[in-house]
């Protein structure tokens, strides 16, 4: 297994007097999807932003790469649970922003926004607005917006958790198809991406996750990591199949309730 | 209010911009702009009106009121004698030049107050003091600043009557770009030009256009107050003239071009708003 992408160590976070987290440890490698699964309101979302350096840590830091956080980087993409997308920009132009931004050839972003557009299934649609499209093709649009940076990290808050059970099925395969499509894409990469996926639903983070980092109630410390050890490649319904499924759910519910309870 | 405000126009709809980035699925709601019947209605509304007013009118004093019909007969006198076409061109270029500028001021006081602490913080003592004046108060001042001489005084008049609402609803914008999309410019590194261009312009353009609606009706009664008291030219002096002479239905007639021109550019503007900004197709 290669190095490490993201390592977080003893990472602090307060608001006021209010402990969000602390003594907070963890690591993600090259390539590895890694769920960070916790109660509402643990600071799941506010962890995953000081990975990107929009929020600053109050101790410990954050390594990407190596290299200290201190704001948004580059190599790292987001997908926002709101989809964040510009009303005022079409299909093409929000896959776009970002490659934009990064300050690459014409010629790339042309490329880059074409084959993502295709990669998601939003061919037919790169003229319309967002308000032109379902939920669930907005954050196409997120997700697509993203991986055109072909970032080292992306970082996922809670990206289906506005949408409905059936549309967040959807997507929840269409991201495992693309993220084993995206891996084997980058076979002259040295660098292949890792995903941190923020989510409370705790097949989701069974489904995607490789590691599913179980958080406790705030201040949000690392409760236990679990290894999903079920082969890819996967789609929910494999997954959910598969008999492993039902003994990490239990244990990520026990793990969930006890906090609850206590 | 933008809602309110979006006015009658077809196509689909959702409940806003902002509401939008958060809308958990699909959000097209079935449609609720104008159809043939809702026309039929506005009009024949105004044609009962006429009606009533037109049997109704005899029975008064004819210094008071005079019917619809004598209005019209008014209203070819005055268009074949050429005052009325006059009076319209010297007005209309005290107003479009009055609404240019006030534009203009408006959306860079906006802009700047509503992006700097500082900003706002200097002017808005002075702009909140100005704006509960009457600006009715002003226009003897504003005659005396320019001497009583030629457009400019009509012209800063209706300026004067149209900043305000352009320049608070600019800063209300540019003060409530949402918080989510200011993130997302972050998270993907917007250099600060990119940020006004991508993000905080064309979220504040609806508050924008908004602030030229509510100013366009302010105008007007800039316009003819302007006229009463600085210029006796114009629509205005056209009422002032006929009402001194109790030909009531003459002056109906420049009253009855100032509500025209009310209409006229308020649909202009909505029309603007459908070019510039075509992601706002939506109902109220």
């Amino acid at each position: 297994m290669s190095g490490e992408r993201i390592v977080v160590e003893a990472a602090r976070k307060h608001y006021g007097a209010v402990p969000v987290f602390e003594a907070l440890d963890l690591a993600v490698r090259d390539g590895e999807t890694v769920c960070i699964l916790g109660p509402s309101g643990c600071g799941k979302t506010t962890l995953l932003r000081t990975m990107h350096g929009l929020v600053q840590l109050d101790g410990g830091r954050i390594l990407v790469d190596g290299t200290t956080v201190t704001g948004p980087r580059r190599n790292v993409a987001m997908v926002f649970q709101h989809f964040g997308l510009m009303p005022w920009k079409r299909t093409r132009d929000n896959v776009a922003y970002g490659v934009e931004l990064a300050g690459l050839s014409q010629a790339t972003v042309t490329e880059r926004v074409d084959r993502y557009i295709a990669l998601v299934g939003l061919q037919g649609f790169e003229r319309h607005y967002p308000y032109q499209l379902s939920g669930g093709m907005q954050q196409r649009v997120g997700l697509a917006r993203a991986l055109a940076l072909e970032p080292n990290v992306l970082l996922m808050d809670e990206p289906f958790g506005a949408l409905d059970a059936l549309t967040r099925e959807v997507l929840q395969d269409e991201l495992l198809r693309i993220y084993q499509r995206a891996h084997v894409d980058r076979d002259g990469r040295a660098a292949p991406p890792a995903m941190v996926f923020i989510t409370h639903s705790i097949e989701e983070s069974i489904a995607l996750g490789d590691r599913i980092v179980v958080l406790s109630e705030r201040p949000a410390r690392v409760r236990e990591i679990l290894s999903v050890d079920i082969p890819r490649p996967r789609t929910v319904a494999s997954v959910v199949a598969h008999p492993r499924f039902v003994e990490l759910r239990d244990r990520c519910w026990r793990l969930l309730r006890e906090r609850a309870a206590a | 209010m933008l809602a309110s405000l979006a006015g009658a126009r077809g196509g689909m709809t959702v409940p806003s911009a902002q509401a939008q980035a958060q809308a958990p699925a699909v959000t097209k709601r079935r449609t609720f702009g104008p159809r043939g019947g809702d026309w039929a209605t506005r009009l024949g509304a105004i044609a009962v009106l006429l009606l009533i007013w037109e049997f109704l009118a005899p029975g008064w004093n004819p210094l008071i009121i005079r019917p619809p019909s004598a209005i019209a007969r008014a209203f070819v006198e005055l268009v074949e004698s050429g005052e009325l076409q006059t009076a319209l061109v010297i007005s209309l270029r005290a107003f479009v030049a009055g609404l240019a500028i006030a534009t203009v001021i408006g959306v860079l006081l906006g802009i700047v107050t509503g992006r700097w602490r500082f900003a706002y913080n200097a002017l808005d003592p002075v702009v909140s003091a100005l704006y509960s004046v009457p600006s009715v108060a002003l226009i003897p001042l504003i005659g005396f600043i320019f001497k009583f001489q030629g457009d400019a005084p009509r012209v800063a008049a209706v300026a004067l009557f149209c900043v305000f609402p352009v320049l608070i609803n600019t800063q209300q914008g540019v003060r409530n770009v949402d918080r989510g999309l200011l993130e997302v410019a972050r998270a993907f590194n917007t250099s600060e030009r990119r940020l006004w261009t991508d993000v905080i312009i064309p979220s504040s353009l609806p508050f924008m256009l908004a602030g030229i609606r509510l100013s366009i009706g302010r105008g007007l009664i800039g316009m003819i107050v302007a006229e009463f008291f600085i210029g006796l030219v114009g629509l205005g002096y056209l009422i002032i003239q006929y009402g001194n002479v109790f030909r009531i239905d003459r002056m109906f007639v420049p009253v009855i071009v100032v509500a025209a021109l009310g209409i006229v550019f308020m649909g202009l503007v909505q029309w603007l708003e459908g070019r510039v900004a075509p992601w706002l197709r939506r109902e109220h």
